[in-house]
């Protein structure tokens, strides 16, 4: 059993660093969250990423569509009010010209939230992908992470559009079951 | 004063080497310029736009370390997004250079000089000043011939992540418009990417490549 907090937050971190790997991930970008700074430290440390951290989302989007043209494998990490700023440039650069960025969203606004806040996100979030027609998986068990990201890193090189992986509290909340 | 966005453009197409990538804007009169100076050379990706340019530019720079990026962007896209300038400042790579058609207007509105609107670069805002302070390496705000070969000789003589912004007259397209779509420059940009690096960027299913155990049918 793990114990609260901290470590929590690591392991589910190591989950999905351990999916942009498999996944031949090389080079991610994005805005630290709650849920998934854990992340952005491990990807920094880690010599098999090339990071590059922004302050907007939609300007990490336009970086990852570039490194792909440069031949990486990117990912874009956020919360999902994130997916809102960047979404413009998902639609004009991948709905327009069809370049693949595999999305690590954190999914505040699930059912269990308890920040206020992080209900606009939960309410936008999932529409907001279906009308950029990016596929997405919610995972709402740690082990399931890994898994979760190769495959939609798959789909995103295989349709030349981005995927999603929502991760939910259940993943991180002290109370969660996904641990 | 303000340099003629046509001759201008043929200055920078003149001395671009050859084993250089150029991102550029992908539609209006930059882009249909840029094409017929350039002779359509697959070089150039013409694949950003409003506000996704130099996001584009700064990732593929990253991407290949060891290879000139020129990007080539218009002032109302670049204002559009200009947290790119944080981005551009924060990870500066020493191989990109931006160069910018400051003509202070929105020109593909309108047709001819009732058609245009002003943008902020037409007022107060100086883009190279917000470049220089989000940590741009180097700035210039060019507009005299000199100026600019000056810093067209610097760009391509150096390595120094560089932002120069053109101050330009408005005026619509001298050259015909393209014809392709952000597709076809796609694929187009890719495979000439995947030749002069000897790369492969499209992928291939991970099961012809023996990558799956188990590979599903089909």
């Amino acid at each position: 059993m793990l114990e609260r907090g901290w470590d929590v937050l690591q392991h589910a971190a190591e989950e999905a660093v351990r999916g942009l790997e498999e996944a031949g991930i090389n080079f991610v970008s994005g805005l630290p969250d709650g849920w998934q700074r854990n992340v952005h430290e491990l990807v920094e440390d880690n010599d098999n990423f090339r990071y590059a951290p922004v302050c907007n989302e939609g300007v990490g989007f336009s970086m990852c569509a570039g490194a792909w043209l440069g031949g990486m494998k990117s990912a874009l990490i956020m919360e999902n009010s994130g997916l809102r700023v960047a979404s413009e440039y998902i639609a004009r650069i991948s709905l327009g010209t069809g370049v693949p960025v595999t999305l690590l969203c954190s999914y505040r606004g699930d059912v269990g939230e308890t920040e206020h806040w992080g209900i606009p996100h939960g309410i936008v979030a999932e529409p907001l992908l279906q009308a950029l027609r990016i596929r997405y998986l919610i995972v709402r068990r740690v082990d399931e992470l890994r898994t979760a990201i190769v495959r939609a890193q798959r789909l995103s090189e295989a349709q030349l559009h981005p995927a999603a992986v929502l991760i939910s509290g259940d993943c991180v909340w002290d109370d969660g079951d996904g641990r | 004063m303000a340099l003629d966005r046509n001759d201008w453009l043929a200055c920078l197409a003149a001395a671009l080497p050859d084993d250089c990538l150029v991102m550029s804007t992908y539609i209006g009169a930059v882009s249909f310029e840029w094409a017929h100076h350039t002779e359509e050379h697959p070089r150039t990706g013409h694949l950003g736009q409003m506000g996704d340019v130099i996001g584009l530019a700064l990732g593929l720079a990253m991407a290949l370390p060891h290879r000139k990026v020129v990007c080539l962007d218009g002032d109302g896209s670049v204002l559009m997004e200009l947290g790119q300038f944080v981005a551009m400042g924060q990870h500066a790579p020493d191989n990109l250079v931006v160069f910018v058609v400051d003509n202070g207007v929105y020109e593909s509105i309108g047709w001819g000089d009732a058609g245009r609107r002003p943008t902020a670069t037409a007022g107060r805002a100086d883009l190279a000043s917000i470049a220089a302070s989000c940590g741009v390496p180097h700035t210039a705000d060019v507009s005299t011939r000199e100026q600019l070969d000056t810093e067209i000789g610097l760009a391509f003589s150096r390595n120094l992540c560089s932002f120069i912004n053109v101050r330009t007259e408005p005026g619509h397209s001298q050259v015909e418009p393209r014809r392709t779509d952000g597709i076809e420059d796609k694929y187009r940009f890719v495979r000439y990417i995947e030749r002069l690096e000897d790369i492969r960027i499209t992928g291939v299913p991970p099961q012809d490549l023996g990558l799956m155990e188990d590979p599903e049918p089909g």
